[in-house]
């Protein structure tokens, strides 16, 4: 019974738009990267998205850097609370001590992180631990500490790994954030080793997501998504386009 | 003596284990001159600090028991319990904790915040008491007391402002600066016992004078009167020495003390802010539950005059015979007075009435509220109340957390068989989380305790205090069964064999219960089962749920719902609705698709970064979740839920894996499922064990 819920759930998510516009998901080996200014919301996105798989009974690794581990494990409560607010997903929390053992937080301080000391422990709790996630999320990297050559030592794990690795990339420099394209100025380094960007943009009093990269596509789109600023869950943008 | 509530201190020095906190009291006791040397925890000189009072500590360098002191320190009267640091003991620190008015947290400069002090913390806040933080082994390589700071903040979420700061670090550690006085301290003397009060180094006036600033930002949050002298450019150290101290009675404010206890440097500033800031008993409100009002909570008062109220926290069987440690909450305690254990209702002379230092103690005639003493010759469990005839209060029921390991014990020959009986009945006296019983089937005799090392402690202490000596079986987990479907039942209990007959129906269902043991409900309309025999049907449910059929351990989770029934007559009694209902339970039981649960710990691991990988690996190997990891430059921490029942031998295999330097801390966090093919081998052991004792 529950997994018919469930199973509807999965299917109905507002996420299937977002892996439909995608060319049907990120992929393995692949790299994702949400950019958007602080505060708009890119770590709801992520834990969205992670909780989506966790429904899916697949594991993820959840890896941030610097903050704690009990305001992880908050966001994941509270996202699921969320979901389970939906009709006929009464059961979800039901089943949330489950989920969560599908669920690690790997946490790194970042001044003392290096990209080699993350991916050996992400190595050694995929391999030795034998836990066998195939999405990692990654949350406040510093991109304006780490480099294009950090992003391609996690491009060449996830592809050795075959794991898929969404970051979210907080932007810092003055206005205009933006190219003529859509494209953070300040990830123009990273095209060559990351494959979708989704920018998030405050639109009169919503968020709203647009594609700036698809894979090999570099046109932008508007996702047609936008996030619930009361449930902090992504959502469909029922709103004629506004742009 | 002081008597005076104002100038009384009741306080606990809690710690991560191997933060120094031993070593510290040992300090402390120099300083106020109740010892005359001093002695490390693993001392060359073979005789240990003094507050380990028993073998087995000095030998292992831990602290187990609580031994409870009293010290004078600028005209204050000081009690000081020393707490026991390993988590299989936090009976013992909880217990110290309900006590106590406030403590001293005392954290490594090198470790910082670490598993055991998250676990103090959480237990200082659950009995709301205020605390100062004391970082110790400021002369260690890699000592960084700013660091540790901001993790008291960060990880514990507490409004943390340095007192003090280091003149110099690590070897070159001398002294430190009082941010309040504004003065440099030295700490001269083969013992550290001459304070020199100096003005502050030129090359630190920078930093102290900015660190001064930002405690003064913090502190003055708590006096209007200090922000406003601030603003006037004129605050006294009387103005900021109440402020702090209002901030940390309202447990919004941690002042932060730094030192070496083993290099003999801060100790004394410690203690003038164990005066300065700590509350006196006065300002510590406590309750007391009223037994003759139906559990109403009463607030007591610290009036001398008043009424005695005391609890009995602690008992050691010590050289001078048995010693009840006691706090008196309410009125006073004097030699010849009448008291009423008011668990137990029996009344009891107070003899001999003494103030203990950890080995040594001094025979007073009398004690005011706020203080703790020890009682001799008084028969009583730890946790009892004593109060004045005519009053019939208990204090607010320690929580004891059930035991969740369990070992069979056998004695070697008829000698020790005695002297075990006399060890365990006082063990069990002492620590409610220790307990014992005789197997009925096996006829074996079962420890039961809170861990391995907890019970493993206990089987030394048999041997050395009690000269007991013991054979011990295999470790076994306290499983449970629980049921996980809901189920209907119809059951007639009937016996007609001459005489008098038994009859009784009930009717009803068995649901599982999420949360919680057992549930009874009685929705019986119609009286078709006679009032006088519902608790009869609960008494059988109770009866039955002792024993599950899967394994043979305690069913939990099950609510019974009586619905129907049928009694007859004549034949009806008690002992037939309790058969019916012990009888209805077995026949539906299956049914309701039992299941095993078994405890399940929260682990953490601390150690260096590059041992990482293989902790995982030891944890998945367990059955264990990882729940997160945290890494921080070269030091790493793991938390983890593992059943109890891998954690076997964990400590030895850490050890051996990372040559000794990481270490882990355990506790019970719940009941879980256990996987099918770990049940399946439960049910055949169970099987051939009842097989083997039918043959017999």
């Amino acid at each position: 019974m529950t997994l018919t819920v469930k199973e509807e759930l999965i299917k109905r998510s507002p996420l299937r738009i977002l892996e439909k516009s995608i060319s049907g998901g990120l992929g393995k080996g692949n790299i994702g990267v949400l950019a958007s200014r602080k505060g708009v919301g890119k770590t709801a996105c992520l834990v969205h998205i992670a909780a989506d798989k966790l429904l899916q009974d697949k594991p993820i690794i959840h890896v941030s850097y610097a903050s704690r581990v009990d305001h992880i494990i908050t966001w994941y409560e509270d996202i699921f609370k969320e979901i389970a607010k939906k009709p006929k997903m009464k059961s979800a929390l039901d089943t949330f001590d489950e989920l969560i053992r599908k669920r690690v937080i790997m946490n790194f301080k970042q001044d003392g992180a290096r990209t080699e000391q993350v991916l050996r422990s992400l190595e050694a709790m995929i391999v030795h631990a034998n836990f066998r996630a195939e999405t990692v999320i990654v949350d406040g990297l510093d991109f304006t500490q780490a480099g294009p050559e950090d992003l391609r030592k996690f491009k060449d794990f996830a592809g050795r790994l075959g794991l898929e690795v969404w970051f979210s990339a907080s932007l810092k420099k003055d206005d205009p954030l933006f190219d003529g394209q859509g494209i953070p100025f300040e990830l123009k380094d990273y095209l060559g080793v990351v494959d979708v960007i989704i920018s998030l943009q405050h639109h009169g009093d919503h968020v709203h997501f647009s594609l700036v990269k698809d894979h090999d596509r570099l046109t932008p789109k508007d996702l047609r998504l936008k996030l619930d600023p009361t449930t902090l869950l992504i959502a469909k943008d029922v709103r004629a386009r506004v742009r | 003596m002081s008597t005076d509530i104002a100038r009384m201190r009741n306080i606990g020095i809690s710690a991560h284990i191997d933060s120094g906190k031993t070593t510290l009291t040992e300090r402390v006791l120099f300083y106020c001159k109740k010892i005359h040397k001093i002695h490390e925890v693993k001392g060359k000189d073979g005789v240990g600090a003094t507050m380990d009072s028993m073998d087995l500590e000095r030998e292992r360098g831990i602290t187990i028991t609580s031994a409870t002191t009293n010290v004078e320190w600028a005209d204050h009267s000081i009690n000081i319990i020393d707490t026991p640091g390993h988590v299989d003991f936090t009976i013992e620190v909880e217990r110290s904790l309900r006590v106590l008015d406030s403590a001293i947290l005392v954290l490594c400069s090198v470790g910082g915040v670490q598993s055991q002090t998250i676990t103090v913390d959480r237990q200082l806040r659950r009995y709301n008491v205020p605390f100062i933080a004391f970082i110790n082994k400021l002369d260690r390589v890699g000592a960084n007391p700013f660091k540790v700071r901001e993790q008291i903040a960060d990880k514990l979420g507490h409004n943390a402002v340095l007192m003090q700061v280091p003149i110099g670090l690590e070897s070159a550690f001398r002294g430190l600066v009082d941010l309040v006085t504004m003065k440099a301290l030295y700490f001269d003397g083969p013992e550290g016992e001459d304070v020199r009060v100096e003005e502050i180094p030129a090359e630190l006036a920078a930093e102290a004078a900015e660190k001064r600033e930002e405690m003064l930002d913090a502190v003055s949050m708590h006096s209007d009167v200090l922000m406003e002298a601030i603003l006037e450019g004129r605050p006294t150290e009387g103005l900021v020495r109440a402020a702090v101290r209002r901030g940390v009675v309202a447990r919004k404010l941690v002042p932060v003390f730094v030192g070496s206890a083993y290099r003999n440097k801060g100790i004394q500033p410690l203690l003038d802010a164990v005066v300065h800031y700590l509350p006196n008993p006065s300002e510590v409100e406590n309750r007391a539950i009223d037994l003759d009002q139906d559990g109403a909570e009463r607030v007591l008062t610290d009036d001398t005059s008043a009424k005695t109220v005391a609890l009995a926290f602690k008992l050691e069987d010590g050289a001078y015979g048995q010693l009840t440690y006691i706090r008196i909450y309410q009125g006073s305690l004097r030699k010849g007075d009448e008291l009423v254990n008011t668990r137990s209702g029996q009344r009891i002379k107070v003899g001999r009435l003494v103030r203990m230092h950890a080995d040594t103690m001094a025979e007073i005639q009398e004690a005011g509220s706020g203080d703790i003493v020890a009682l001799f010759g008084v028969e009583c469990a730890s946790g009892d109340t004593f109060c004045s005839p005519g009053l019939n209060l208990a204090m607010t029921a320690t929580y004891v957390p059930e035991p969740v390991i369990s070992l069979a014990i056998e004695p070697v020959d008829k000698n020790a068989a005695d002297r075990m009986a006399k060890a365990l009945h006082r063990f069990t006296k002492e620590d409610p989380t220790f307990r014992t019983h005789v197997d009925p089937e096996s006829n074996q005799t079962i420890i039961q305790g809170m861990g391995e090392l907890h019970l493993d402690i206990y089987i030394e202490r048999m041997k050395r205090e009690y000269r007991a000596e013991v054979k011990t079986g295999m470790p076994q987990v306290a499983y449970r069964e629980a049921i996980s479907q809901k189920v209907d039942f119809d059951y007639t209990h009937k016996k007609q064999t001459g005489g008098s007959g038994q009859y009784a129906r009930i009717i009803g269902r068995l649901e599982p219960l999420a949360k919680g043991a057992y549930e009874f409900s009685n929705e019986v309309k119609g009286g078709h089962i006679p009032r006088e025999f519902i608790p009869s049907c609960e008494k059988g449910f109770k009866a039955v749920m002792k024993k599950g059929q899967l394994i043979g351990f305690p069913v939990i989770g099950v609510r019974v719902v009586l619905t129907d029934g049928q009694d007859h007559p004549v034949d009806s009694s008690d002992i037939a609705f309790q058969m019916a209902a012990q009888g209805a339970f077995r026949q539906v039981y299956a049914m309701a698709k039992p299941q095993i649960l078994e405890p399940v710990m929260k682990v953490s691991v601390e150690g260096p970064t590059e041992f990482a990988g293989s902790v995982f690996a030891t944890i998945s190997q367990r059955r264990g979740t990882i729940v997160s990891s945290v890494e921080d430059g070269t030091f790493s921490r793991v938390d983890a839920e593992v059943p109890l029942s891998e954690m076997f031998g964990y400590s030895m295999v850490l050890r051996s894996l990372t040559q000794g330097k990481a270490e882990f801390t355990m506790e019970f966090l719940k009941y879980g499922r256990v996987p099918p093919y770990i049940a399946e081998l439960l049910t055949e052991q169970r099987l051939e064990k009842k097989k083997k004792e039918s043959q017999k």
